[in-house]
C-alpha cells in the first residue's frame, strides 16, 4: 500500500483522533435528520460499561448528538440493514457509520441487490483501527490492543462514502498476524492441517453466532437448518461442525469482506476467518477478484470466463 | 489391500456423462463396480455439500463429471460448476483433505470409453490410497470434545466454578 510506505512511525492512536471523528460524525448525523435526508442513521452509542460501545439506530436529533466513535466500535452495522433492523429501509433513506471493512460489506450487499445506494447515506470513518479481542480497553490503541484484522486493513479510506470523517492516521509497521497465521497453516502437511482444523471445529457449539452477525448470511431460511434432506446436521457434533464451517467458508467465497465479526462473536475462539481470509486469496489468485468497496455487478462465483483455469479437471 | 474395494460416488450430469455412462454399459465396456452414478441435472447443481455428504456417509472418492466446456445443455451450468469447484478444491485442501480422492472430468455421451478410463483410474488410485478415514472419524465421534485449549477460554471456563 502506498500510504504504508510514507507514513510517519505511530506507535499509537491518541484518544483526541477519535474525538474528531465523533464530532464529525454526530455533525453531519445531526444535519441529515434536520434536513430530513434521512430517518435515521445506525452508529454507534456509548455502551453502559466504560471503553465500550453499543450500536444503535438513532431517528431524533438529541440521540444522534450522543452517537459516538472509539476504538470500541467494533461492529459491522450493515448488518442493522438487512437482519436486525431490516424494517428500517422500508420507512425511507437511512445513514449508516461504515469503517472500511464495513463498507466493503455494503458493496458487496449492493452487488448482490440486498441494498440501493441511493436507500443509503454512507458516513465512511476513516478508521485508525479497533480494539482486538479480551484486550485492555485503555485510551490510547496501541499494537497490543489492535484487532487481528486491522494489521492488515488496506481498507482504512473509505471510498465511495457520501462524508468521510476523519484524516488519515494509522499504526505503523504492524506484523500481519492472520497472513503469517495463514502461512503457517498452509506450511502444514496435510494430515497436520486436517488436525489444527478438526480440533478447532470440535469445540464449535452451534450457536449459530457467526451466521447470525455476518451481513452476508442473509438467506430466510438457511441450508444448514434444513431437515428433510439434511445437508448438514445440526447437533453440535465433529461431523455437522466440520460440514457447516465448510459449507458456510464456501458460501462466503468471493463475498466475505473481512470485518472478522465472526471470529469475534465465536465464543469458542475458533479462527474463523483465517478460513475466510484463505478463500478470498484463493479467488484473487484463480479469478483476480478481491472483495473492494464499490459494488459489482457479478461476484465471480456467480459469473465465468470460458478460458478459467481447468487444470485440475480431467 | 487385496479386501478394500474403494466406495466411489459419481455425480454427473444427465445430459453428457450419464448418456457417455450409458454408452460405456451398452457397448459392453469393463469397468469396475465400484462406482455409484447419480444422475444430475447439470453439473451447475451439484452442490459441494453434496459432496461433503458422500464423504461423511463413507465414501472414499467422489467424481464429479458433466459436458465438456461449450456443450452445457443449459449454456453455462458447467462453467459456473467449474469456478466453484476450483474454489472448494483449494477450501478441502486448506482443512488438509487430500484432493486425490476428488476427481473432475469432462465425459461426453459419446466418450463411454473415457467414462471407462476416468472411473478405472480413479478407483485404482483411491485402492492404493486405502479408505478415506477423516470425515468417517468425525461421523463417529459422539460427543462434542470440549477441549479447552487457550488460556482464555481455561480462564473463562474455571472462573465459573
Amino acid at each position: 500500500m502506498n500510504a504504508k510506505a510514507n507514513k510517519n512511525h505511530v506507535t499509537s492512536i491518541e484518544p483526541a483522533y477519535y474525538e474528531a471523528i465523533t464530532e464529525a460524525i454526530r455533525k453531519e448525523a445531526v444535519k441529515i435528520l434536520k434536513n430530513e435526508t434521512v430517518v435515521g442513521v445506525v452508529g454507534y452509542l456509548p455502551g453502559r460499561r466504560k471503553g465500550t460501545a453499543s450500536p444503535a439506530l438513532v431517528t431524533t436529533v438529541e440521540e444522534a448528538e450522543k452517537l459516538i466513535f472509539s476504538p470500541a466500535c467494533v461492529n459491522n452495522l450493515s448488518v442493522y440493514l438487512t437482519k436486525a433492523k431490516k424494517g428500517v429501509l422500508k420507512q425511507g433513506k437511512v445513514g449508516i457509520v461504515a469503517k472500511g471493512c464495513d463498507m466493503r460489506a455494503l458493496a458487496g450487499l449492493m452487488t448482490e441487490s440486498q441494498l440501493q445506494r441511493e436507500d443509503l447515506f454512507i458516513i465512511g470513518v476513516v478508521c485508525p483501527g479497533v480494539y482486538g479481542f479480551g484486550v485492555q480497553r485503555t485510551g490510547t490503541l496501541t499494537e497490543e490492543n489492535i484487532a487481528r484484522k486491522c494489521r492488515e486493513c488496506t481498507v482504512h479510506m473509505p471510498e465511495g462514502a457520501d462524508v468521510a470523517a476523519g484524516t488519515h492516521a494509522e499504526l505503523a509497521d504492524l506484523t500481519p498476524e492472520e497472513a503469517e497465521e495463514m502461512a503457517r497453516i498452509e506450511a502444514m502437511p496435510q494430515t497436520e492441517r486436517w488436525a489444527f482444523w478438526k480440533e478447532h471445529f470440535s469445540r464449535c457449539i452451534r450457536c449459530m453466532a457467526c451466521r447470525q452477525v455476518c451481513p452476508f448470511c442473509y438467506c430466510e431460511q438457511c441450508l444448514c437448518d434444513k431437515n428433510r434432506p439434511q445437508a448438514v446436521e445440526s447437533s453440535p457434533r465433529p461431523a455437522g461442525n466440520m460440514a457447516w464451517h465448510l459449507v458456510r467458508a464456501m458460501h462466503l467465497a468471493g463475498r466475505c469482506g473481512g470485518c472478522a465479526e465472526c471470529e469475534r462473536v465465536c465464543p469458542m475462539d475458533i479462527p474463523l476467518n483465517l478460513l475466510n481470509r484463505r478463500m478470498a486469496q484463493e479467488l484473487k489468485e484463480l479469478y483476480d477478484f478481491e472483495a473492494g468497496l464499490t459494488p459489482v455487478e457479478k461476484g465471480p462465483l456467480n459469473e465465468y470466463k470460458e478460458n478459467d483455469d481447468q487444470s485440475f479437471i480431467k | 489391500m487385496h479386501d478394500f474395494e474403494p466406495k466411489i460416488v459419481a455425480f454427473v450430469c444427465t445430459w453428457c456423462t450419464y448418456a457417455g455412462a450409458d454408452l460405456a454399459g451398452t457397448s459392453r465396456m469393463q469397468y469396475p463396480p465400484n462406482v455409484r452414478v447419480l444422475k444430475f441435472p447439470c453439473t451447475g447443481r451439484i452442490d459441494p455439500v453434496f459432496i461433503l455428504r458422500a464423504f461423511q456417509k463413507g465414501a472414499d472418492g467422489v467424481l464429479v463429471s458433466g459436458c465438456h466446456p461449450g456443450d452445457c445443455h443449459y449454456m453455462a451450468g458447467n462453467f459456473h460448476a467449474r469456478r466453484r469447484f476450483a474454489a472448494f478444491r483449494a477450501l478441502l485442501n486448506f482443512v488438509g483433505v487430500d484432493l486425490n480422492r476428488l476427481q473432475f472430468s469432462w465425459v461426453s455421451a459419446a466418450e463411454g470409453g473415457k467414462w471407462v478410463d476416468v472411473v478405472t483410474e480413479l478407483t485404482e488410485r483411491v485402492r492404493t490410497m486405502g479408505p478415506m478415514p477423516e470425515f468417517k472419524e468425525l461421523e463417529h465421534e459422539e460427543q462434542w470434545s470440549g477441549a479447552i485449549n487457550t488460556p482464555e477460554l481455561k480462564e473463562a471456563y474455571d472462573s465459573i466454578g
